[in-house]
């Protein structure tokens, strides 16, 4: 394949006009990969099935098109069996977080260094409009968010920053597609993190979104800075506090606001970090 | 004297049934018997029954006979759930530890040996009623000792012999009390070293010979052993290996080590091949290197785990969606597990393909004797095509070449970086969906592993071939039905065919059916898997038979008599 400066293949994204799935594609090649200067056969990139799982093939890099929602346990093998790369996991929320979610826990207790990139855009687009484990949930007589679909969601939605930070994945972040330089830096961070990163970027679908939808989520969406008070839903009656990504029971407090409510852009928690190989080591049976 | 016995020894979990088989047959390794010792247990975690069935042969190496010589009882409750199992005969000589349940016909040479009371009398305690027993066996099969001292210096599990010492004299003491029939054992023929080992053993040191340095699996019945021996083997060696969170991540890992270049292996049975289904596609159209393990059980669904069947064949050849071309390869014997998995990790790098190997319980678990040249053979070790340090071309993942085995760099190489992917792609590993490119794709995933048709070697054929009168047989199942042709005297008539590789079918297969006017099908599983496989891929004789049944019990010689007396006529 032809590599442009940016890491770009030439082949032309499959995406409609003004997905949002372009804005995370500028911002791991234009931004991310360009600044680490990382050479690409270093790089692999994992993903599933899903409108955003198409990106390895636009990125000039080591790339699998994997299965739905196991891009997380081919990336954990590759990083194995070749430490020095950098490895990025990368799918939609229906991807990692449905289909694929039980080996989110496993991946975090394991903290082995690779970089998830979750691509919610709040809808299962690429089979055209089903309702995702993220689409807003709709109480009786609600109008807001209304969603383009048959079938309304009736389930509450699935917390993916709660869960991550629950979980206590190792680094936690969320960006914003629309905003390519902060999300470019997220990915940067969660590269250079040693252990599991997990980043959720909130995402457009300008097919099977309401635009309500997103553009609630920035007009709310509120960043993160280290030290800076940090900004809480209006239905909080928590006195706000100082940023500090360290504290995970700082974290966990954040991750309390519901993410159409008060969307945190920035990094969440920055926690443990492996040793230099980014192996699991290995220990001797012991008693036998 | 006789050159082979028979015990079976069978109690409840915790009398040592199993510990008491191994010595017995650790013993008798190491005055040069051969022995095979098949395990038996229910689904209880402790307290169920135990049992095995032990054969020692002074000659060669052999399978136990359907009828125990000696039946070694520690609790008559527990042999009712195995007596299909261990059938007494009306020779069969009985020690048993405290009276039997009604219901039980004992044969004539029956002793109410209490190897408790004698343990509880030297030690204090009945703990060491196993080795009471060991002690009274080793008198009477007449195991001389020659070389024990070394032995017990060798085997860090042997020094229980020397702390339970006491329980083991008086164990030989009992002998005199009795005047048991005479069953001793011929003294062994040859002086060859031996090993003991299981199909799941050798299997995994197989991989680590053939240089897999990355093993993910997830605990199953019966297959876990591997498992436990890859973790053991890797992390002596800086492998890698990790315990995965179910049997779809085992497989995915295996298939993202493979991606980077290291030759990677799974292990599983029945439902966890299932779960792998989808990633076999994946490796499949893929073309990424790809080893699974099934140690096949009784299915479908939970079945029964802890016994043997032959039934995943169908689900070998052709589970998962799509056309999905894949090697699919099964051993008959330990050797045969040794020797096929390092075939199997051969052919994955080579063809970029996926292989998988059917062992099952029987093989998987059954500890045999045996001579050792096996290990220390040569066994060549095949890499994948890389694509040339400096090419002038652009690369292309899956470029079309003469022999349809593109060229595969490994996620790291410099220069020829690619993207691939299970959608239908070009050569580049660009997706596609036009009708030409997926034609293409498909012919050359099928065709490239054509070459391993003419791999007859991998296909064995026993007796004489002229006869026209065949049998085919498979896994496990194919020792018994040797076995029972040698025990009636029908090498001369009866041919047996045993592929070890069966899909993509091997061209002897073919002839060997095309030189047979009477063949019979002999396999483990309710429906014939083979019988209905051979039959879509070449003309059976007009007169074909097939002897298939349910898996749960080993076959026995008296089954197979029929059937094979039948087609030697």
């Amino acid at each position: 394949m032809t590599r442009t400066a940016d890491y770009r293949t030439t082949l032309k994204p499959v995406w409609c006009p003004g997905c949002g799935n372009f804005g995370v594609l500028s911002a791991l090649t234009r931004r991310a990969l360009p600044d680490l200067g990382i050479p690409n056969h270093q790089v692999l990139i994992v993903s599933g099935i899903g409108c955003a799982s198409r990106i390895p093939a636009y990125v000039d890099t080591y790339g699998l098109n994997s299965i739905h929602g196991r891009a997380v346990v081919i990336a954990q093998g590759a990083k194995l069996a070749k430490p020095e790369l950098a490895v990025i996991a990368i799918g939609g929320e229906g991807d990692l977080f449905s289909i694929g979610a039980g080996h989110l826990p496993h991946a975090v207790r394991r903290n082995i260094d690779i970089t998830c990139i979750m691509v919610n855009n709040f809808v299962y687009a690429l089979t055209k409009g089903q309702t995702s484990p993220t689409t807003p949930h709709l109480e009786r007589g609600e109008e807001l968010f209304l969603s383009w679909q048959f079938y309304p969601p009736v389930d509450p939605v699935l917390d993916m920053i709660s869960y991550s930070v629950s979980t206590r994945s190792s680094f936690v972040a969320q960006g914003i597609a629309t905003d390519v330089s902060h999300l470019g830096w997220l990915i940067e961070e969660g590269i250079k993190h040693k252990g599991f990163s997990f980043i959720n970027v909130l995402t457009p679908c300008v097919t099977f979104n309401p635009p309500e939808l997103f553009n609630t989520i920035r007009e709310k969406a509120s960043y993160l800075r280290e030290g800076e008070l940090v900004e809480l839903p209006d239905s909080s009656a928590e006195e706000p506090w100082p940023h500090d990504p360290s504290d995970i029971s700082l974290a966990l407090r954040l991750a309390q606001a519901p993410v159409l409510e008060k969307p945190h852009l920035g990094i969440l928690f920055r926690g443990r970090e492996k040793g230099d190989d980014g192996r699991v080591h290995l220990s001797r049976r012991s008693g036998s | 004297m006789r050159r082979s016995l028979t015990v079976g020894i069978v109690g409840s979990g915790g009398d040592g049934v199993v510990v008491l088989g191994s010595f017995l047959q650790k013993l008798a390794a190491s005055q040069g018997y051969y022995s095979q010792m098949h395990m038996y247990y229910g689904p209880q975690i402790r307290g169920g029954a135990s049992a095995v069935k032990l054969i020692l042969d002074a000659e060669r190496l052999s399978l136990p006979a359907d009828e125990t010589d000696i039946m070694l009882c520690f609790d008559w409750e527990k042999y009712s759930e195995l007596e299909q199992e261990l059938p007494l005969g009306v020779d069969t000589l009985v020690l048993h530890d405290n009276t039997p349940l009604k219901e039980i016909n004992l044969p004539e040479s029956s002793f109410l040996v209490g190897f408790s009371r004698k343990s509880r009398e030297v030690t204090g305690s009945a703990l060491s009623k196993n080795m009471v027993a060991l002690g009274l066996l080793k008198r009477i099969l007449a195991l001389p000792e020659d070389r024990l001292k070394k032995t017990i210096e060798e085997d860090k599990d042997l020094i229980l012999l020397k702390e339970n010492l006491l329980a083991i004299e008086a164990g030989e003491r009992l002998f005199c009390e009795f005047s048991f029939p005479e069953l001793r054992l011929a003294p062994a023929q040859d002086d060859m070293p031996k090993v003991i080992l299981h199909g799941n053993g050798a299997m995994a040191q197989a991989a680590i010979r053939a240089g897999c340095g990355a093993f993910f699996g997830y605990p199953i019945t019966p297959a876990s052993e591997i498992m436990q021996e890859m973790q053991e083997g890797l992390s002596r060696r800086g492998g890698i290996f990790l315990q995965a969170e179910d049997e779809i991540a085992s497989a995915g890992l295996s298939i993202g080590a493979s991606l980077a270049g290291v030759k990677s292996m799974t292990s599983t049975s029945g439902p966890g091949f299932d779960l792998m289904t989808e990633m076999m596609g994946l490796a499949s159209a893929a073309e990424i290197p790809m080893v699974i393990i099934d140690v096949q059980r009784c299915g479908p669904s939970t079945g029964i785990p802890s016994k043997s069947e032959q039934s995943d064949l169908d689900h070998a050849i052709y589970g998962g969606h799509g056309d999905t071309p894949r090697v699919v390869m099964a051993p008959y014997d330990v050797e045969g597990c040794y020797r096929l998995v390092i075939e199997s990790i051969n052919i994955a790098q080579y063809f970029q393909t996926l292989v998988i190997l059917l062992s099952d319980q029987w093989l998987g678990q059954t500890l045999v004797t045996f001579n050792s040249e096996f290990l220390r053979k040569d066994y060549p070790t095949k890499e994948r095509k890389r694509p040339a340090r400096e090419g002038l071309e652009p690369y292309h993942r899956y470029q079309l070449t003469e022999d349809l085995i593109s060229p595969m760099a490994a996620v790291g190489d410099e220069g020829s970086v690619y993207q691939a992917t299970g959608l239908t792609h070009n050569e580049k590993g660009t997706p596609a969906f036009d009708f030409e490119a997926h034609q293409r794709m498909h012919e050359k995933r099928w065709k490239k592993l054509m070459p391993l048709c003419q791999r007859h070697e991998l296909v064995k054929v026993f007796g004489e071939e002229e006869s026209r009168s065949g049998i085919v047989t498979w896994g496990s199942s194919a020792q018994i039905v040797l076995e029972t042709v040698k025990d009636l005297g029908l090498q001369d008539e009866v041919k047996v065919c045993v592929p070890e590789l069966i899909h993509p079918l091997p061209g002897r297969i073919a002839s060997f059916l095309g030189s047979t006017e009477k063949l019979l099908v002999i396999e483990m599983n309710y429906s014939g898997q083979l019988h209905h496989y051979l039959r879509s891929q070449v003309d059976l004789p007009q007169k074909t038979k097939i002897y298939s049944r349910a898996g749960g019990r080993p076959f026995s010689r008296k089954e197979l008599t029929g059937p094979i007396t039948e087609i030697a006529r």
